[in-house]
């Protein structure tokens, strides 16, 4: 079951499922279970519904209005595209999986800082630099797992550390936050839409800037391009892919490639988040590779490969930054952050278990 | 073919009569191993002379205690074909509360050690039924376990750090109440335990049972093993020991416990199996390699930090010791299967 495309549901394959025929309430239980972008929509309604209610409840210890959600999207723009390099990376199948993406997006937010805010070179040929150096961290990757057959598992994990090291050593453990890095700040301030700006709140210009090309390229190449197709059929089956004639090293390798990319574009955008490249901007914590997995998981793309939609991942990216940003109305002080550790967690091994149930129950998600 | 990996005892028709064949007791990868940490320390030796004396090497044991027991437990999870990254917050939580319960409730060591050990069990038994029961691969329940202990732990924690821990934490610690002829209690009583899950993992039915989940998960279930039992029992076992390591890690530190207790461990414990020559794809794997993995990973953080080069740079060489480990796993398979 690997088709992307959103077929209607065909009465043939409904009757032949069960049976007998079902009655719409079994229809419709089935469809919030294998259109993941469905159950994604009725949760973000119940989450907005429950803290909204929290909210005029005065229970919580700001307001949960448009203009908070709209400013809470800042951070769903670095998760959002993390989820998509995750997106790539599982799809193509094999035990896919990315652990190292957080590494890189520090490692590569050192080099950017280093050569934008120390050497002074210009913003552009530095986003270059980032970008290349992000797939060729990317690359490494996908050099040991594609040609070499590495489990992805335990070479992410090792290149994990080993980029984590490097992005602590580069600079001695020191931040970058001369005045080149802090003028970058505006890339992530907020603005009005125009024509339409005055009757929703303004949002947050790293959107447009950033999440909505990426969206754009990343939904293009997956569902519009030779490569896209040949990816899911890899993440499906590579030895029926090898027979076909598709290039399956170089497949597998360039979607670690392109993780590796998106992670050095999100490098320079929570650089400018933060007006200065850290050397734990995308480890500190629990790293930035966590939530990407976790929202990648939610948003129904197959742990085995062979499944997975941009739509889902960018519904499941908007749910879990929305729930976050309530939790953290929900708590005075520290607490917030820790039930967010709570909810993400509980959501990861929820999901996790429901996708394993929908693929043996219904053939997998659509 | 994945075949397990140390050669069964008897094989095929010699099964019926003829000697009893009896795998060699270290296999080649432990023999490197040995080789690998024997030049690193003649290396360091050389670099620091203050290296090779037991005032140098003595830490390191009481260092290595804690990844070498978990390793212990990890070597089951992974010769099994699974994985547990969520044992450095399972560390967080045992050590809060066995702190907690030392200094506040003043309970006796024995009993406070046994609480740690059955905290850990029932995580680990947390995370082996979502595995076993739910059908999701490890990586994912363990990484959602993660964050949930980590939860747990710092409800626990309430306040940032429990201070004053008392003495009769000295028997694990650096002190000379905490060795005997000289070698720390932590890295004994570790040494025992290996040595228990040595014999289990090679010479008892129940034992070889995990390298065949490992090997075929299906196949052994054909064969009448009760894989998810064994499956729940490798994370239980692993979740008990984190309980028995954090009792070592907190009497190696100060009187003060904070709340970064067992943050990266699991990267260590998991680097000494992979590096011990446990693969990661299941099936083959020993405990005495773990302990030589455990020994090496500590080897080079120590020797950085003695050398004076920034310590964020032993990361980088344990992420390298890996990729080299599981390369000559990957040429092994590669190598036998042309064999056959």
């Amino acid at each position: 079951m690997t088709t992307t495309a959103p077929s209607p549901s065909n009465p043939a394959e409904a009757a032949d499922n069960g049976g007998d025929a079902p009655g719409p309430l079994l229809r419709a239980w089935r469809a919030i279970l294998t259109r993941r972008e469905l159950l994604l929509v009725i949760l973000l309604v119940v989450v907005l519904v429950w803290m909204t209610a929290l909210s005029y409840g005065g229970y919580l210890t700001g307001p949960y209005d448009p203009d908070y959600l709209a400013t809470s999207l800042v951070d769903a723009v670095p998760l959002a595209m993390l989820a998509l390099a995750e997106l790539l990376v599982i799809v193509s199948g094999r035990g896919g999986i990315d652990l190292s993406i957080g590494s890189i997006v520090s490692l590569t937010g050192m080099v950017f800082g280093i050569v934008h805010g120390l050497w002074g070179w210009p913003v552009a040929a530095a986003i270059l630099l980032a970008v290349l150096v992000g797939g060729l961290l990317g690359a490494v990757n996908g050099v040991l797992i594609a040609w070499l057959g590495f489990p992805a598992l335990i070479t992410t994990l090792a290149t994990y550390y080993a980029y984590r090291s490097l992005a602590l050593v580069i600079n001695a453990q020191k931040p970058i936050s001369t005045p080149n890095i802090q003028s970058l700040y505006s890339l992530t301030g907020a603005v009005g839409i125009p024509v339409i700006g005055h009757d929703i709140p303004n949002v947050p210009l790293g959107v447009f800037t950033f999440l909505v090309p990426t969206v754009v390229v990343v939904w293009l190449l997956l569902q519009r391009t030779t490569y896209g197709r040949r990816l899911f059929a890899i993440g499906t089956n590579d030895v029926a892919a090898t027979w076909s004639g598709v290039p399956v090293a170089r497949t597998r390798l360039l979607a670690y490639v392109l993780a590796g990319v998106l992670a050095g574009v999100v490098a320079v955008y929570v650089t400018g988040q933060f007006a200065s490249a850290r050397p734990d901007a995308g480890t500190s914590g629990n790293g930035l590779a966590l939530p990407a997995i976790t929202i990648a998981v939610l948003g129904g793309v197959a742990i085995t490969g062979g499944i997975g939609r941009v739509s889902g991942v960018l519904l499941a990216a908007v749910l879990i930054t929305w729930l976050d940003a309530g939790i953290l109305l929900m708590f005075e002080g520290n607490d917030g952050t820790q039930f967010q550790l709570l909810a993400l967690g509980a959501v990861l091994v929820f999901c996790a278990l429901l996708n394993s149930f929908t693929t043996r129950r219904y053939g997998g998600t659509r | 073919m994945t075949a397990t990996s140390t050669p069964p005892p008897t094989r095929g028709a010699k099964r019926a009569r003829g000697p009893r064949v009896i795998a060699p007791l270290v296999s080649g990868q432990e023999v490197v191993l040995l080789a690998v940490i024997a030049v690193l320390w003649l290396v360091l030796g050389f670099a620091t002379p203050a290296f090779l004396t037991a005032g140098s090497l003595r830490p390191l044991l009481i260092e290595v205690a804690p990844i070498a027991l978990i390793g212990v437990g990890m070597t089951l999870v992974i010769v099994a074909a699974g994985i547990d990254v969520s044992v450095g917050s399972q560390m967080m939580v045992c050590g809060v509360i066995t702190a907690r319960l030392l200094v506040e409730a003043h309970v006796p060591l024995p009993l406070a050690a046994l609480v740690s050990v059955l905290v850990g069990a029932v995580m680990g038994a947390v995370n082996g039924v979502l595995i076993a029961w739910g059908r999701v691969h490890a990586i994912i329940i363990t990484f959602g376990t993660l964050n949930l202990f980590q939860f747990v732990g710092r409800q626990i924690f309430g306040s940032q750090t429990v201070n004053g821990i008392p003495a009769t934490l000295d028997v694990f610690g650096r002190g000379e109440p905490g060795q005997t002829l000289g070698l720390p209690h932590s890295f004994l009583l570790t040494a025992v335990i290996a040595g228990a899950v040595w014999w289990y993992l090679r010479q008892t039915p129940g034992g070889r049972h995990f390298y065949a989940i490992g090997g075929d998960a299906l196949a052994a279930e054909l064969a009448g093993i009760r894989v998810r039992r064994r499956v729940l029992l490798a994370y239980v076992v692993t979740g008990a020991l984190v309980g028995l390591a954090a009792i070592f890690t907190i009497a190696k530190g100060t009187t003060t416990l904070d709340q970064s207790i067992g943050a990266g461990e699991e990267l260590a414990v998991i680097a000494a199996v992979i590096i011990g020559g446990t693969s990661i794809m299941g099936g083959r794997g020993s405990v005495l390699g773990t302990i030589l993995g455990a020994l090496l990973v500590q080897t080079v953080t120590s020797g950085v930090t003695q050398l004076g080069w920034p310590s964020n740079l032993s990361d980088l060489f344990v992420g390298v010791f890996v990729i080299i480990a599981v390369g000559t796993d990957l040429l092994r398979q590669r190598t036998r299967r042309v064999d056959q």
